[in-house]
């Protein structure tokens, strides 16, 4: 779990998925992972995962990394698949399949969207104490995980984490995660006393940006639609579902030629030319 | 892999549907119950202990997925109603970083909160019984049981999976999933009693060191008493 990378990604970025409401992606997150809940079609798993690969390549975001930090539900997931194995490999893509492409669809989402905007556009639907809690704990996340780095390289500076001596390194390590808790509660303690003089008084706001509904808005839904409509078509309809076979080989084009665009476009021709 | 995190699409909807409404109903009866205390000065420390849950998950002990959880210590600290918040806060927040699955959320808070709601309790026991001689073999006793009880939990939620719907009187292809009636469970049991192990041997060893830790520098965080 890269945290400050995926932090960085969601502020920085400037593609359409960037651009659009947190709401929209929401609801583009839903659509897909409702598509991945109700289908049960290898090939049609593997075109919304190879779709969702595309969008990635369109945010202009480092593809392998997001890929990465998507794919640890995979791991759980070949466990599932393993005590399922019944000699088809096909079964066992699917649940491997599931697994991925729901985590992509989250990542995607959380890649192009500040967590302050998830946090309020998800809000209204929670109990304030557990809203509170995410944005307060989001806000420590990344005071902890500063400190969190201070401690290892320290650890190991000092001899504290050296190859060979597991005991002595499993005391050193638990000593620091330690330290870290008591630090954590003097920082608590800290937040509320600084809360408390901005006026504190239980509630904490934290305001969806302005913006109104756009093109961007419009195209991360579409894409939702169109996945989840595919999902649907192959699970009901017979007629349609015998096309699901074809549906990998048309995602994989269109990635390829998104994947050259990206690249055409950035390097402004050069990668071509030569 | 203390514990396991279940993805999405492996398990049939009505199962994660009945996961949701049990985290519900055990929330509101954990936020009833923290309501009567000081619940402003409590928000920032569930903060925290919430993030250092998420931080302890991004320092990886062994290789590929076994990472501690600190769940134990949460509850330790924060005592059972507030860890279960805390633990339905991390879930969902690493739900949304691609670890773990978002529909299975409620799922996952019950395993996790069971740890931590557990290993309260069991620490608490073990204070009593062994009359607070040694922290660490405190922690790490209620650590090491309450994971055990959150794996076998997590074992339960998959063999009803195994059971399936059609059995339960629920319904429809649509919402089967795919996982739940095709998994082998005593084969799944299997897998999971040799992997995890090592992850609890991990987490209560480190989580008997911590507790021992604050309890040195901090007692009070340890013995504060609750109403």
């Amino acid at each position: 779990m890269d945290v400050s990378s995926i932090d960085y990604y969601a502020n920085h970025g400037t593609s359409f998925l960037h651009r659009a409401r947190a709401a929209s992606k929401i609801i583009f997150a839903a659509l897909v992972i409702a598509a991945v809940v109700i289908s049960d079609s290898f090939y049609l798993l593997l075109a919304v995962y190879i779709s969702l690969f595309t969008l990635v390549v369109w945010t202009r975001l480092p593809v392998l990394k997001i890929a990465t930090i998507a794919a640890y539900p995979a791991i759980f997931a070949l466990i599932f698949a393993a005590a399922s194995w019944n000699g088809s490999w096909m079964n066992a893509g699917i649940i491997v399949l599931k697994a991925l492409s729901a985590s992509l669809a989250m990542v995607i989402l959380i890649v192009t969207t500040p967590y302050p905007d998830v946090f309020s556009c998800i809000g209204p639907v929670l109990p304030k104490i557990v809203t509170e809690g995410l944005f307060l704990t989001y806000r420590s996340l990344f005071v902890l995980l500063e400190l969190t780095g201070n401690l290892v390289k320290g650890l190991r500076v000092r001899g504290g984490l050296t190859h060979g001596r597991y005991v002595k390194n499993i005391v050193n390590f638990s000593s620091g995660i330690g330290l870290l808790l008591v630090r954590g509660l003097d920082l608590s303690e800290k937040f509320y006393g600084v809360l408390k003089v901005r006026g504190y008084s239980g509630k904490l706001s934290g305001g969806v940006r302005d913006g109104r509904t756009g093109s961007d808005d419009i195209a991360a839904v579409i894409v939702g639609i169109l996945i989840f409509s595919a999902a649907l078509g192959v699970k009901t309809d017979s007629e349609f579902s015998e096309y699901a076979v074809y549906m990998p080989a048309v995602t994989l084009l269109i990635l390829i030629v998104s994947a050259a665009y990206a690249l055409f476009s950035e390097s402004g021709g050069i990668v071509w030319k030569r | 892999m203390s514990h396991m995190h279940i993805p999405d699409g492996v398990l049939p909807v009505w199962l994660v549907a009945a996961g949701w409404i049990a985290t519900a109903l055990i929330l509101a009866f954990c936020i009833r119950k923290v309501g009567g205390t000081d619940l402003k000065r409590k928000i920032p420390l569930l903060g925290i202990i919430s993030a250092i849950m998420i931080v302890a998950m991004t320092l990886e002990i062994v290789p590929i997925a076994y990472h501690i959880n600190l769940t134990v210590v949460a509850g330790i600290v924060l005592g059972p109603s507030l860890a279960f918040i805390a633990v339905f806060i991390v879930d969902l927040l690493i739900s949304m970083f691609g670890h773990g699955g978002v529909t299975v959320v409620g799922l996952n808070t019950i395993i996790i909160g069971a740890e931590a709601v557990l290993g309260y309790y069991l620490f608490q026991l073990f204070r009593v019984v062994m009359g607070n001689k040694s922290m660490f073999q405190e922690a790490l006793l209620a650590a090491l049981l309450s994971l055990i009880l959150s794996t076998s939990i997590m074992l339960g939620i998959v063999y009803l999976a195994h059971v399936g719907p059609e059995s339960i009187g629920s319904a429809g292809h649509m919402i089967s999933g795919t996982g739940g009636g095709g998994i082998n469970f005593p084969r799944f049991a299997k897998t999971v009693f040799i992997l995890s192990p090592l992850g609890w041997i991990l987490e209560s060893v480190i989580t008997g060191l911590v507790v021992k830790y604050v309890y040195r520098v901090r007692p009070d965080l340890i013995l504060q008493e609750r109403s």
